[in-house]
């Protein structure tokens, strides 16, 4: 029965191959023309590095952010000590790039107490009191005006305790992947790319100055932060995507996205690795901001515009302080809070989604979109953030947010009334003496107090 | 109750208007000379409104006209506009207030031309009243008419520019002066210092026809001005004045005012020195020059305080703008009323004598009916040929509108992110771009030299660094700047090559060429950049 089946199956390809000479392109065009169950076809999902939610959106209106009252001990573990630190503005003050091991999680994280921010840090001999420090809408004015204009989401936590590699690894397969690059690299791990590919889906991972020497297999023999390619985008540590021709060639330089946005070419998902605009202390989260906008602007102008969703995120949570303890869904993580952005033409306006989500719910978006099967258990039991869209309206027209923070209600208007009063005044006047000057002051009196009308000699016509 | 029923109403003022005899219109005591007169006025009024209306809208705003409308618009709260143009830039706000008024109901370029083509019909009828104060009802009728023909008011008046609104007022204290000559009644020189006001609040370049008034009270000693009475004038002209420095001070602009009046003293200037010789007599209409001066010299013997009013009225402002630095076409506008008056007088008292000519008798109203109809014609084709759209490419500040500006300006307001931010080779198309397109611009050739540029415009301090930091988008060349500018040019199309300039649109307009053909010639590019 199997081989007459096996048989007919043939035969049936046969067919299709001589009746079909170019299935092969048919089969292009059925992918290029895979269809979402909702408006976004394209997805783009950018990761930053190293930010909790309190550190960027702590004192924003409205958003879960640093509850009154909170100052944090500088030693839990003694419970004489008194001394605390209360969150302060950053400003200008220099920072410096707070450690974010494991280990120094698990010490702030501290069973679940949250009160070993100051204390770890301390501990690595770093000033523990930066921890606290906070940006707020005139540091981060670009981002604070997205929120106000799409969709901030204040329960978005990292996937892992630990720090950026174990992080990204979530990103793209939903499974830890240990917490450091590995020397032997990561062959076994499915991702969201080998789901994509399979169905046809297009996908691209952007990475800002890719230079596709820097993999695992050369990692020693780089130094420095160009090093950072290799755990920002965790492809580079799977052999397939290095030496598939096929699968290689979907990871390109960042200028790409930009002709491709130009050319109507983006894929329908896409993830883009930063470089030195990354914001990972100490560097400029001004810079950051700058990246981000361009990036922004240059979908919004796009022709993709009306079908897309892009989504910032933040990869760990850097050694800063953030006040909500993060669910433990198992050994892993959650990991601390960190900031979320949603801009689409479908995004809900000046929204706060508190749904709890991590960077599996990327997965479980594009799974959702896409109808893909989950890859890992995580991603499975992982909540999407479909509620940050409202699917019934129209897609908004794209606005370019401005980089100054414009709060409406400090804006000085011009006392308009003024102006109204002071010439519409002067035009009255002068109407006033006009008649008077026309008629006289008697012609005047005569004609308040309607005698009969005499015409003035010299009366106007 | 019925208003009728009111005591007031019923014993007074209704017995007081029955009891008048007055009948507006008396069909009964119309003669020749009366239905003459009213197919006159009909002619000047149609030819008047003609001119003034006839493709009105055919071509968008030019840089001034944005300008002005944009602040009306702003005035009058208009969400998109108001964030775009500030309220305070230079002038006085008389013309921007009138215009507010209307765009309450919705900004619109043509209600604006309509506001301004208004102003215009209502100076065509001023100068026909001080043509009739001064000489009579013929010469206001002829002096009515020029100015109805002139090509120089027909243009500036089919235009949202703060210098017909001038003109209307100053021929208002022309009026006024004169009323106050022939009659010495004090409330004519108030009125004066009232019309005076207004024309200052109309734009703030008028105030040096105070010289004119001097002048010609000086030289007119038979007109007795007692110092009280010139006392209370110019405290109705300060009063009138008042609501330019008041709205300054209370509503929030006062820095913009001065920063212009630094700038206007010290900027370099803009014109060759024959820039109004060559230009204002032409739009003028040279017959009429003519006209005007022939009728000086012949009726030099009828000299009175009428024509040193007159002569006053062009001499100061022609003389004052000829040594000012700054220079421009509309300018001189103000002397436009009183030549025709002098030319309408000059054809009204010219008498000439038969001729014959071939045994053909000419009579001396043929010759003087032709005379006439010349002028007029002269005028009327000369408006009629500047108030076609320019379609060479190039363009003279103050001419009318741009080619192909409001079209573009649309396109970016239908086509380009809201937020957006422009870079154009000058403020002159960025004026029209934020008019019409909603989007910020900013000129290139503004110079960061506060010394350098005119106030209301902010420059582009580093445009590389703001294209890199996305905060310049779009790049947008046009032929009329780059034509001025072409150094300007080259530099915005060198930001275009080095950001990836990509054209997303380009604006054409229909150009004649010399063997009469047409093609279609771009005039606008919009390029879009990137880091």
């Amino acid at each position: 029965m199997n081989r007459v089946r096996s048989f007919r199956y043939v035969l049936c390809v046969l067919v299709v191959a001589v009746l079909f000479p170019n299935a092969s392109a048919l089969a292009d065009v059925s992918k290029q023309t895979s269809k979402s169950k909702t408006p976004i076809q394209h997805f783009v999902v950018l990761m930053q590095e190293n930010h909790t939610f309190d550190n960027y959106f702590g004192t924003y209106p409205g958003a879960n952010g640093i509850p009154a009252g909170t100052c944090m001990p500088v030693d839990p573990s003694d419970k004489t000590n008194t001394d605390c630190v209360e969150p302060f503005h950053i400003g200008d003050r220099p920072i410096d790039d707070l450690d974010h091991s494991l280990s120094t999680f698990q010490m702030q994280y501290n069973d679940g107490k949250m009160n070993g921010f100051v204390y770890a840090l301390n501990q690595r001999n770093q000033n523990g009191a930066m921890a606290m420090g906070h940006y707020d809408d005139s540091d981060l004015p670009y981002y604070w005006n997205l929120a106000d204009e799409y969709v901030l989401f204040d329960n978005y936590f990292s996937s892992d305790h630990g720090g950026s590699f174990a992080n990204h690894m979530y990103w793209v397969s939903a499974q830890p992947g240990g917490n450091r690059v590995s020397e032997n690299g990561y062959a076994d791990v499915a991702t969201i790319f080998d789901r994509l590919e399979e169905r046809g889906i297009s996908w691209k991972f952007y990475v800002q100055n890719y230079d596709p020497q820097i993999t695992y297999r050369s990692l020693s023999q780089v130094s420095g932060n160009r090093a950072s390619q290799v755990i920002w985008v965790p492809l580079l540590n799977m052999d397939r995507f290095l030496d598939d021709p096929k699968l290689s060639s979907h990871i390109v330089d960042l200028n790409e996205y930009f002709v491709d946005l130009e050319n109507g070419t983006l894929p329908e998902v896409a993830y883009i690795a930063p470089s030195g605009a990354s914001e990972h202390p100490p560097g400029s989260i001004r810079s950051g901001q700058k990246f981000v906008k361009s990036l922004i602007q240059a979908l919004m102008r796009s022709n993709s515009w009306d079908s897309s969703a892009f989504l910032l995120l933040y990869d760990d949570w850097g050694g800063w302080y953030d006040h909500v303890l993060p669910p433990q869904v198992d050994e892993n993580g959650y990991g601390m809070r960190v900031p979320g952005l949603l801009i689409s033409p479908y995004a809900r306006r000046g929204y706060i989604d508190s749904t709890i989500l991590d960077f599996t719910s990327v997965l479980k978006f594009i799974e959702e979109n896409w109808g893909i099967e989950p890859l890992a258990a995580r991603d499975t039991q992982a909540k999407s953030f479909m509620s940050a869209f409202d699917f019934s309206m129209s897609p908004r027209e794209p606005v370019f947010i401005p980089f100054e923070r414009v709060v409406k209600e400090q804006r000085v208007e011009p006392r308009r009334v003024v102006i109204y009063a002071a010439y519409g005044g002067a035009l009255v006047f002068a109407a006033f003496l006009m008649i008077w000057a026309a008629i006289g002051l008697d012609g005047f009196k005569k004609l308040v107090f309607a005698k009969r009308l005499s015409r003035s000699e010299d009366s106007l016509p | 109750m019925n208003i009728k029923d009111l005591p007031s109403v019923r014993d007074r003022l209704i017995p007081g208007i029955l009891s008048s005899n007055r009948v507006l219109i008396d069909w009964r005591r119309w003669d020749r000379a009366v239905v003459a007169r009213v197919i006159a006025i009909i002619i000047v009024v149609t030819v008047a409104v003609g001119l003034r209306v006839w493709g009105l809208n055919q071509l968008g705003y030019n840089t001034d006209e944005a300008v002005y409308a944009g602040q009306a618009a702003a005035i009058a709260k208009d969400p998109t506009l108001k964030e775009i143009f500030p309220i305070f830039r230079a002038h006085p706000l008389l013309f921007q207030f009138v215009l507010a008024l209307v765009f309450q109901f919705g900004v619109s370029d043509i209600a604006g031309r309509l506001v301004a083509v208004a102003i215009s019909l209502a100076t065509v009828y001023l100068v026909y009243r001080v043509g009739t104060v001064l000489y009579g009802q013929k010469p206001g009728l002829l002096a009515g008419l020029f100015l109805a023909l002139m090509p120089y008011h027909v243009v500036v008046s089919r235009q949202v520019l703060l210098d017909g609104p001038l003109v209307f007022c100053s021929t208002l204290v022309i009026y006024f002066l004169a009323r106050f000559a022939m009659t010495e009644r004090p409330a004519w020189l108030y009125l004066t210092g009232v019309g005076m006001g207004l024309t200052f609040l109309a734009k703030e370049t008028g105030i040096i026809l105070l010289g004119a008034i001097y002048a010609f009270l000086a030289i007119s000693h038979e007109i007795r001005v007692r110092i009280k009475d010139m006392v209370l004038s110019t405290i109705f002209l300060a009063l009138m004045i008042a609501p330019f420095p008041l709205s300054l001070l209370l509503a929030g602009g006062t820095r913009s005012g001065k920063n212009y009046l630094v700038w206007q003293l010290f900027r370099r200037p803009n014109h060759p020195w024959d820039f109004y010789p060559s230009t204002v007599p032409e739009a003028i209409g040279y017959l009429v020059i003519i006209a005007a001066i022939l009728g000086l010299w012949f009726l030099r013997h009828e000299k009175s305080w009428r024509e040193r009013l007159l002569l006053c009225w062009i001499i100061v402002p022609a003389v004052f703008f000829q040594i000012w630095p700054t220079k421009g076409f509309q300018y001189l506008l103000p002397i436009a009323p009183p030549i025709a008056v002098l030319a309408g007088r000059a054809l009204a008292r010219w008498w000439p004598e038969d001729i014959s000519f071939s045994g053909i008798r000419i009579s001396r109203a043929l010759i003087k009916t032709t005379t006439i109809g010349v002028i007029a014609l002269s005028l009327l084709l000369s408006s009629l040929q500047i108030i076609t759209p320019a379609t060479s490419g190039t363009f003279v500040a103050g001419t009318g509108g741009v080619p192909g500006g409001r079209e573009a300006g649309q396109w970016i307001a239908n086509n380009i992110p809201t937020g957006a931010t422009l870079m154009t080779i000058g403020p002159s198309m960025a004026n029209i771009l934020q008019f019409y397109g909603h989007r910020k611009a900013y000129g290139l050739s503004v110079s960061p030299n506060p010394l350098r540029r005119n106030p209301s415009y902010p420059p582009i301090l580093n445009p590389d660094m703001q294209i890199r930091n996305g905060e310049i988008q779009y790049v947008v060349w046009d032929s009329f700047s780059a034509e001025r500018s072409a150094f300007f040019s080259e530099g915005l199309l060198r930001f275009a090559k080095r950001y990836h300039g990509r054209v997303i649109h380009t604006q054409s307009v229909k150009v004649f060429l010399s063997d009469g053909t047409t093609v279609d010639k771009p005039v606008i590019i919009i390029y879009e950049v990137r880091p």
